[in-house]
């Protein structure tokens, strides 16, 4: 299992140092220093991590409101929760597709705020997609990261929240005390290594990147990509050290998440 | 980088000597076991029938640009079935472009694995360059296919591929012009010249783009010509010095447009589809191709408005030609031969070029064609979208060394993409 990470890893690092890919000119560090000099790559990892950190804080907060609103048995709550999960089998072609057809500027957003006169002309709309702050991106990431998170937190509260909140409840604990101090201490630590998950994943996903993102800065996977594919041979080495710097990000996100881990008082046992 | 290059000429020679033999033990001649490196007269010694002969029931896997259905079907519903049909050969189009075809090629050279997995290859320019130098590519094979002798080899901008001799190492299948797009009704009175269509931006802010794929580059390249000193000035080999020059003036160019362009240049189309999205979807009022003809076939499949035209700008637009390759450790090399020969029919080239298939140019010449044929190209019906031929190669401008387009794509992200705003 193991194996192939490992081997993939070990060749990006000998391509990082010149020794492997088109282009390679024998080991040197320069091609890291030189990468880890542009302005352009800190700008893109400065943005990688916002898009992904804002998107994982959107769906974890949409995942735990969700759980609290609709844990109960009745029917509504039933097909409030299938509803909630059913976007996890749209591909995410497909939800960068969908939000650059309703928050592109002559997106259906813009048709409708038009059409009610909200707008003189479609490109007053403000820009939602290929924007700087990456609102198109977010937003596309934390719905189709929401439903693996939501069906988290829903089986968190089955399975932990009501024996605990019952026996705050008879202690005497009032609504938002039992929601403050026993609910959310279930949801956060239960989906703090999910949404560790979907912080990784979000800063490296392509696709809604690259349906949505702008070109300056660039997301760090299409930055990676830019580079391995450049006409200028030169520069494709250049992939492999922001593969590793994607790889180093990946593995301080699971640092931080240990860490958090080990500081929290566990009350599973 | 000299001993890698070597290293491939010599892979290169050993697939060609193989190649060989399996060739002449088909026509039953011994004793090529010690066969030396083949030269390109060697190849054309070894009878045509002998290469179909050996591409009969084979498959020829196709790295190819997916990217329009037009072409799609016109290769896979047109040219695949005939291929059946007439050689027994079954195309396999494989959806790969010029980068992702040179990291595959490599490496496959790197794993040392033997065959490869690639027949044939839809290449030109940089990519040309890369392989060619890399020693990636199979050849000399290009002269000895029969249709060869129609190819208009007089032709600047078919017979050498940004300014480089293809010698041999890929068979010309198809010449573009670029061309500007603009919509008749939203823009009855377009710019004309470099000059003009940077006033035209800076009096419609927000209006105007460039993507900053291929298209955007050759765009670019156009400017580098129109401003300092015309294509002239940049033939030969690559010149630091004058590229320098030639890029700083389009650099500027392109940043005093930059406020006006729209997302005031913050942003730029990811490719030239997305930018024909915006302009149909009026967000802009140009888009841009590399084939002056994609008007046609765009307009007829419903994708651009039917007031949309072809604009040549009078400073002179690129044209170039489109070639196909057959990578060093091509499996079938015969095959992909035969494919290229057929692809060169005057058959073949004239569906491709008829407005609702492709509208691609051909590379023959018509004069050397039998005279029906060239009676059927004359035929071609003009369409209304479509700009006149005399006008095309009054404005057509060939393609300069290969550096210029890479550094031209490199430099632009640091120089004007990621430039600091006042």
């Amino acid at each position: 299992m193991v194996a192939p990470v490992l081997l993939g890893i070990a060749y990006a690092a000998t391509g990082a140092v010149g020794l492997t890919g088109i282009g390679a000119t024998g080991f040197s560090l320069d091609r890291l220093s030189q990468v880890l000099a542009e302005r352009t790559v800190w700008r893109s990892i400065g943005f990688s991590i916002w898009v992904a950190g804002a998107a994982t804080i959107l769906s974890v907060a949409a995942a735990a409101c969700a759980a609290i609103m609709f844990r109960g048995r009745s029917v509504t709550n039933r097909i409030a929760r299938a509803l909630a999960v059913a976007p996890l089998a749209v591909p995410y072609v497909v939800a960068g597709a969908v939000g650059l057809l309703i928050l592109g500027q002559s997106g259906y957003l813009a048709r409708l705020a038009y059409a009610w006169g909200w707008l003189t002309s479609p490109d007053e709309m403000p820009a939602l997609v290929y924007d700087l702050r990456g609102i198109g991106v977010i937003l596309t990431l934390a719905w189709k990261e929401f439903p693996f998170l939501a069906l988290v937190a829903f089986s968190l509260l089955a399975t932990r929240g009501s024996a605990l909140e019952e026996t705050a409840r008879t202690l005497g604990a009032g609504w938002w005390a039992t929601l403050s101090r026993v609910t959310w201490p279930i949801l956060w630590r239960g989906l703090l290594p999910a949404g560790t998950a979907v912080f990784i994943f979000s800063m490296g996903n392509y696709e809604a990147a690259a349906l949505l993102a702008p070109s300056d800065p660039l997301p760090l996977p299409m930055l990676t990509l830019e580079r391995y594919v450049a006409l200028d041979l030169s520069q494709r080495g250049d992939a492999y050290v922001l593969t590793l710097v994607a790889l180093l990000l990946a593995v301080a996100a699971v640092g931080v998440h240990e860490w958090t881990r080990a500081r929290a008082e566990i009350f599973d046992e | 980088m000299a001993s890698f290059t070597d290293l491939g000429r010599r892979k290169v020679r050993g697939v060609g000597a193989l190649f060989l033999c399996g060739l002449t033990t088909a026509v039953a001649i011994s004793g090529c076991r010690n066969a030396p490196a083949p030269s390109a007269s060697a190849l054309n010694s070894v009878v045509w029938d002998s290469v179909l002969a050996g591409a009969r029931s084979t498959t020829v896997t196709w790295l190819m640009w997916r990217g329009d259905p037009s072409i799609n079907r016109y290769v896979d519903e047109w040219v695949a079935p005939r291929l059946k049909a007439a050689y027994g050969i079954t195309l396999n189009p494989v959806d790969a472009q010029g980068p992702v075809i040179l990291n595959q090629l490599a490496v496959e050279r790197q794993a040392r694995s033997g065959a490869g997995t690639a027949d044939l290859v839809w290449i030109n320019g940089e990519t040309f360059y890369n392989l060619r130098t890399s020693g990636l590519l199979y050849g000399p094979w290009s002269g000895r296919l029969p249709n060869a002798r129609y190819v208009d080899s007089a032709s600047a901008i078919i017979s050498r591929d940004f300014g480089q001799e293809p010698a041999g190492y890929e068979s010309p299948w198809g010449t573009v012009q670029f061309a500007l797009i603009y919509d008749t009704v939203r823009t009855p009175s377009p710019p004309r010249t470099v000059a003009e269509l940077g006033a035209w931006i800076r009096a419609h802010p927000g209006r105007f783009t460039y993507d900053q794929s291929f298209t955007g580059v050759t765009f670019m390249k156009g400017l580098m010509y129109a401003l300092d000193g015309g294509v002239q000035h940049f033939g030969g080999r690559f010149d630091e010095a004058k590229y320098r020059e030639g890029s700083s003036k389009v650099w500027q160019w392109l940043l005093a447009a930059r406020a006006s362009l729209w997302r005031g240049g913050q942003t730029y189309p990811d490719g030239v589809a997305d930018l024909h999205r915006l302009f149909a979807n009026g967000e802009v009022d140009f888009s841009m191709s590399n084939n002056q003809n994609e008007v046609v076939t765009k307009v007829r499949q419903g994708i651009l408005p039917s007031s949309a035209r072809p604009l040549l700008l009078r400073d002179g637009t690129i044209a170039n030609t489109h070639y196909l390759g057959i990578p060093f450790n091509a499996p079938n090399p015969a095959g992909a031969m035969v494919v290229a020969n057929f692809l060169l029919s005057p058959e073949a080239q004239l569906e491709k070029q008829k407005p609702d298939v492709w509208a691609d140019g051909t590379v023959l010449d018509q004069s050397r064609l039998p005279a029906t044929w060239a009676a059927r190209f004359r035929a071609l019906v003009a369409d209304p979208h479509a700009l006149q031929r005399d006008s095309l190669v009054k404005y057509a401008r060939p393609e300069v060394a290969p550096q210029y387009t890479e550094r031209l794509q490199r430099d632009w992200r640091t120089q004007v993409r990621s430039a600091p705003r006042e």
